[in-house]
C-alpha cells in the first residue's frame, strides 16, 4: 500500500428533515492520494469535499464504500494517531491559551510527556504562533485561529496532514505564509491533503489535484499534466525595443513558429498587494 | 493506560472550562450563601427543632441547585464541544468516542463534587455552630440536647454526589443522541423528575394486589430509571443517625453506582453512532 | 462503530441496578416519613408532589403554613384547611402543624361557618351544635393522623380530648382520649386527673375512681418523684363523695399529711 489515503467507491447519503429525504452528498468517489505529495481537493460550495474528508477520518459513517489511511482502516485509532486534521472554520476552546490548547491536543494525540514541551514549541514555531501563544484563544483573530489550528494538527508529528480550507478568512499575506508552511511540511516528507477555494494558491503548492462537483470527482491528476498546454509556449523578455521585436518575429517565423499574440504580462492583484502590504499584525 | 490518560485530560479540561464559566461560580456562591444564611431564615421555622430546619433548608438548596447545575452543565459542556465543532478536532485525534464522553462526564462530576463538598462544608459549619448554642439552651431547660453527626454528613455528601452523578448521566444519555442543547436540558430535567418519582413505581412493584400488567410496567420503569428519592435522607443521617438502618446507605450507594455505570455504557453506545 | 456490546452491558447493568434498588429502597423507605404517609392513604397527586419537591419539602411546608395564616385571618375556610393539610403532608414530623391545624379546624372553623350562615342569633341551635360536632370530629381525625408520625402521642390525645369535651360535649369520649394520653409513656402530669374528672362528670363515678386508683397505684406513685400527692388528694375527695368505708379506701401512706 503506497497510498496515504485511499478512497474506494465512497457514497454518503444524509437524511434531511423529519421525513428523512435522502440527500446524496458524496456519490461514488474514488481517490488515491500518494505519499509525500500535496494533494488539492477542489470544487464549489456543497460539493462534498468536507464530507469526504470527515468520512476518511471516521467522524461520519459512509453509506457505502471504503476508506483507508496510511494502510489502516480509517476509523481506527491507529490511523488517526498518524494523522493531523484542521477542520474548516476551526474554533477552539476559547478559555485555554494557545499553548495550553496545543499541549492538550498533543497529550490527546499520544505525545510522550517527556517530549511534550519541545513538540509544542516546534508546532507553535512552525505556525508562527509563538509570540501569541500565551493569550487566550478567545482573543485570536481569524487568521490566528487558522494558524493555531495548524499547530495543533502537526504537534504530534503526523505523517498525513488534512487541512480543510486552511486559508479561509485569511488575508493574502497570511495565506501566502500558510502556503509556505505547507511547502515546509512537504519538504519534511509529509503528505498533505488540502481543500481550498484559492485556485491560484492550489496551483502553486499542489502536486496533484482532484475536482469535485455535486458529489462526484470530475477530474483528477498531477497539476503539471492537467494544466500545461503542450502546444503553446511563453517567452518572457525585458528591454524589447520595436527593432528587437521585429527581428525576433522574423527569426521565429523563418524557423516555422507561429506567433499568436504579443502582450504585456500583468501583475496579479495578489502580487501587487503583497508588495505594498508588509504583513498582518498577527504574523 | 493511554485511554485512561486521554480520558483524564478531557475530564480535566472540561473541569477547567466549567470552572472558568461564570455560571458555575455564580451558582456556587449563591448556593453557599443560601445554605449559610439558612440561619437567618429561621423565622420561617414552625415548631420543628431549629437544627432540623437549618438542615432541611440546606439540603433543599443543595438538591435544587445541584440538580439544575448537573443538567444544565452536562448539556452545556457537551454541546459547547459539538456546536463549536471542537469535538471534531478532538475526535479526529486518536480519541475514542467513549473516552470523550466519559471524559466529559468525569469533568462534570468533579465540578459537582466541588459543589457538594463546599455546600456540605458550609452547612456542617453552620449546624455545628448552632448545635452547641442550642445544646446549651436545651441542657439549661433539662431537655435532651440535639446531636449533629459529622460522619452522617459525610455519608450524605457521598450519596448526594452520586445522586447528582446520576442526574448528569441521565442528561448525558439524552444529550448523546439529541441535536440541540435546549432539547437536552428539557429532556434531562424531565428524566430527572422521573427519577424523583420512580419510587411510585417501586412501591407498585412491592404492592401485593397490583395486576400483572401494572407490575411488568413497574418492573421496566424501575430498571430503566434510577430511584433518586432514596438519597433524600439527609436529616435522618445527620440529626438522627440511629434511625437509619445499618447498611442502608451502602445499599443505596451500590444500586446508584450500578445504575450510573449502566447509563454511561448506554450513553457511550449511543454516542458512538453519532455523526459529528 | 459497532458498540452493540455497550448496549448489552448497559442492559445487564440496568437489571442488576434495578434489583439492587429494590433492596436498598426497602431499607431506606422508612427513613423518609413524608413518604410513609401516602402509603397509609395513597393518592397519586400527593406522591407526585412529594417526589418533585425532594429536599425542599420542609421549606415549602413552612411557606404554605405562613400563607395559611393569611387565610385564617380572612376566615377562608377551604383554602386555609388545604394549606394547613399541605404543611402537615410535607412535614409530618412537625407536631406543631398537626396541633395547630386541628385547633383551627376543630375550634375556629365552626364559628366561621355559623357566622357565614347568618350568625349565632339566627341559626337554629341544633344546626349550630351539629356544626360544632362535625368540625370537632374533623379536627380529631387530623390529630389521629398526626399521632402516627410522632413518637410522643400524648400531646395529640390531649388536644383530641379537649375537642371532645368542649365542642362535641361528649365527656365519655373525652375521658377515653385523656385516659389514653395518661397511659402513654410521655404523659403530662395533668392527663390522669383530666381523665378522672371528665369520666366523673359524665356520671361514671365508680369506674372513674377505679381507673384513677389503679393508675395512681401502678404508675403515678411509682413514676413521679414526689409520689403525686395532689392526685392522692383528688382520690381522697372521690372516696369521700362515694361514701366509701375506710377498709375499701387506699391505705394511708406514711408520707401523707
Ligand atoms: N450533517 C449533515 N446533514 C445533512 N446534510 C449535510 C450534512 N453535512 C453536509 N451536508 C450536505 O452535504 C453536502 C456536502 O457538504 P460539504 O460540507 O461536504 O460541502 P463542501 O464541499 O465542503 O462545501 P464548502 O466548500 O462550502 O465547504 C451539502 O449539500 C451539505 O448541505
Ligand atoms: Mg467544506
Amino acid at each position: 500500500m503506497n497510498s496515504a489515503v485511499s478512497i474506494r467507491h465512497l457514497t454518503k447519503d444524509f437524511s434531511v428533515g423529519i421525513r428523512g429525504v435522502k440527500l446524496r452528498a458524496v456519490d461514488d468517489v474514488s481517490l488515491e492520494i500518494p505519499r509525500g505529495e500535496v494533494f488539492g481537493l477542489l470544487g464549489p460550495n456543497g460539493c462534498g469535499k468536507s464530507t469526504t474528508l470527515k468520512i476518511a477520518l471516521g467522524l461520519v459513517r459512509a453509506t457505502s464504500g471504503s476508506t483507508s489511511i496510511l494502510g489502516d482502516d480509517a476509523a481506527s485509532a491507529q490511523a488517526r494517531r498518524r494523522t493531523g486534521f484542521l477542520p474548516e472554520a476551526p474554533y477552539f476552546h476559547r478559555f485555554l491559551t494557545g499553548r495550553e490548547l496545543v499541549t492538550y491536543c498533543a497529550r490527546l494525540s499520544g505525545v510522550k510527556e517527556s517530549d511534550l514541551e519541545a513538540a509544542v514549541a516546534r508546532a507553535l514555531d512552525l505556525a508562527a504562533m509563538s509570540a501569541a501563544a500565551d493569550r487566550a484563544v478567545g482573543t485570536y483573530s481569524k487568521g490566528m485561529l487558522q494558524r493555531i489550528g495548524l499547530a495543533q494538527a502537526v504537534v504530534h508529528d503526523p505523517e498525513l496532514i488534512i487541512l480543510d480550507e486552511p486559508t479561509a478568512g485569511v488575508d493574502p499575506v497570511g495565506s501566502a505564509a500558510i502556503g509556505e508552511m505547507i511547502k515546509t511540511m512537504r519538504g519534511q516528507g509529509r503528505t498533505i491533503v488540502l481543500c481550498s477555494h484559492l485556485l491560484g494558491q492550489v496551483e502553486q503548492v499542489c502536486d496533484r489535484i482532484a475536482i469535485m462537483d455535486r458529489g462526484k470527482v470530475v477530474l483528477q491528476g498531477a497539476v503539471d499534466e492537467v494544466l500545461s498546454r503542450r502546444d503553446r509556449h511563453l517567452l518572457e523578455v525585458s528591454g524589447l525595443t520595436p527593432e528587437a521585436e521585429a527581428a525576433a518575429r522574423r527569426a521565429l517565423e523563418s524557423a516555422g513558429a507561429v506567433i499568436n499574440s504579443v502582450s504585456r504580462p500583468r501583475k496579479s492583484l495578489e502580487d501587487l498587494f503583497r508588495e505594498l502590504v508588509t504583513g498582518s499584525k498577527d504574523a | 493506560m493511554d485511554s485512561l490518560r486521554r480520558t483524564y485530560w478531557i475530564a480535566r479540561v472540561t473541569f477547567l472550562e466549567a470552572v472558568r464559566q461564570r455560571l458555575f461560580s455564580f451558582l456556587l456562591l449563591l448556593g453557599a450563601a443560601l445554605a449559610g444564611s439558612s440561619v437567618a431564615f429561621r423565622f420561617l421555622n414552625f415548631g420543628q427543632g431549629e437544627l432540623k430546619f437549618v438542615a432541611d433548608f440546606g439540603f433543599g438548596i443543595m438538591f435544587l441547585f445541584g440538580s439544575l447545575l448537573a443538567v444544565v452543565m452536562t448539556a452545556q459542556l457537551l454541546f459547547a464541544e459539538l456546536d463549536n465543532r471542537t469535538a471534531l478536532t478532538l475526535l479526529a485525534k486518536p480519541v475514542g468516542r467513549s473516552e470523550f464522553l466519559l471524559g466529559k462526564f468525569l469533568g462534570v462530576w468533579a465540578v459537582l463534587g466541588v459543589f457538594i463538598a463546599l455546600l456540605c462544608g458550609v452547612l456542617g459549619a453552620v449546624l455545628l455552630a448552632r448545635a452547641s448554642e442550642v445544646a446549651a439552651l436545651a441542657e439549661a431547660a433539662g431537655r435532651v440536647p440535639p446531636q449533629v453527626d459529622a460522619g452522617g454528613l459525610a455519608v450524605f455528601a457521598l450519596l448526594q454526589w452520586l445522586r447528582l452523578g446520576l442526574v448528569a448521566a441521565l442528561t448525558l444519555l439524552v444529550a448523546a443522541g439529541s441535536r440541540t442543547f435546549l432539547f437536552s436540558v428539557v429532556a434531562g430535567m424531565l428524566v430527572t423528575l422521573g427519577g424523583q418519582l420512580q419510587w411510585l413505581a417501586q412501591d407498585l412493584l412491592n404492592k401485593g394486589d397490583a395486576g400483572l400488567m401494572q407490575k411488568s410496567l413497574a418492573w421496566f420503569a424501575t430498571r430503566a430509571v434510577p430511584n433518586l428519592q432514596q438519597y433524600n435522607i439527609g436529616d435522618a443521617l445527620v440529626l438522627d443517625p440511629a434511625g437509619v438502618p445499618e447498611g442502608a446507605a451502602a445499599a443505596a450507594l451500590l444500586s446508584g453506582t450500578l445504575h450510573l455505570l449502566a447509563l454511561l455504557a448506554i450513553a457511550c453506545g449511543i454516542f458512538r453512532r453519532r455523526e459529528i | 462503530m459497532g458498540g452493540r456490546w455497550l448496549f448489552s452491558l448497559g442492559a445487564g447493568l440496568l437489571i442488576a441496578a434495578g434489583s439492587a434498588t429494590d433492596r436498598s429502597w426497602a431499607s431506606l423507605r422508612p427513613c423518609i416519613p413524608e413518604l410513609s404517609r401516602s402509603q397509609l392513604e395513597p393518592s397519586a397527586g400527593q406522591g407526585v408532589l412529594l417526589g418533585v419537591l425532594g429536599g425542599l419539602r420542609t421549606v415549602i411546608a413552612d411557606v404554605s403554613w405562613l400563607r395559611s395564616y393569611v387565610l385564617w385571618e380572612r376566615k377562608e375556610e377551604a383554602g386555609c384547611e388545604a394549606l394547613m393539610r399541605l404543611s402537615c403532608t410535607l412535614d409530618p414530623n412537625s407536631r406543631y402543624f398537626w396541633e395547630q391545624a386541628a385547633f383551627a379546624v376543630g375550634f375556629d372553623m365552626a364559628n366561621w361557618e355559623i357566622r357565614r350562615r347568618g350568625g349565632y342569633a339566627r341559626l337554629a341551635k341544633e344546626i349550630q351544635d351539629h356544626l360544632f360536632t362535625s368540625y370537632a370530629r374533623k379536627g380529631i381525625l387530623i390529630l389521629e393522623d398526626g399521632a402516627k408520625f410522632s413518637r410522643s402521642r400524648a400531646p395529640f390525645l390531649i388536644v383530641a380530648g379537649q375537642l371532645a369535651e368542649m365542642k362535641i360535649k361528649d365527656l365519655r369520649l373525652a375521658a377515653s382520649y385523656y385516659r389514653a394520653a395518661a397511659e402513654s409513656p410521655d404523659a403530662p402530669w395533668y392527663a390522669a386527673r383530666f381523665a378522672a374528672r371528665t369520666a366523673w362528670q359524665a356520671g361514671d363515678r365508680k369506674e372513674s375512681y377505679a381507673w384513677f386508683r389503679q393508675h395512681w397505684t401502678t404508675t403515678l406513685r411509682v413514676r413521679q418523684e414526689d409520689r403525686s400527692p395532689d392526685d392522692l388528694a383528688e382520690l381522697r375527695m372521690m372516696e369521700d363523695a362515694l361514701f366509701m368505708p375506710t377498709s375499701a379506701r387506699i391505705p394511708r401512706q406514711a408520707w401523707e399529711r
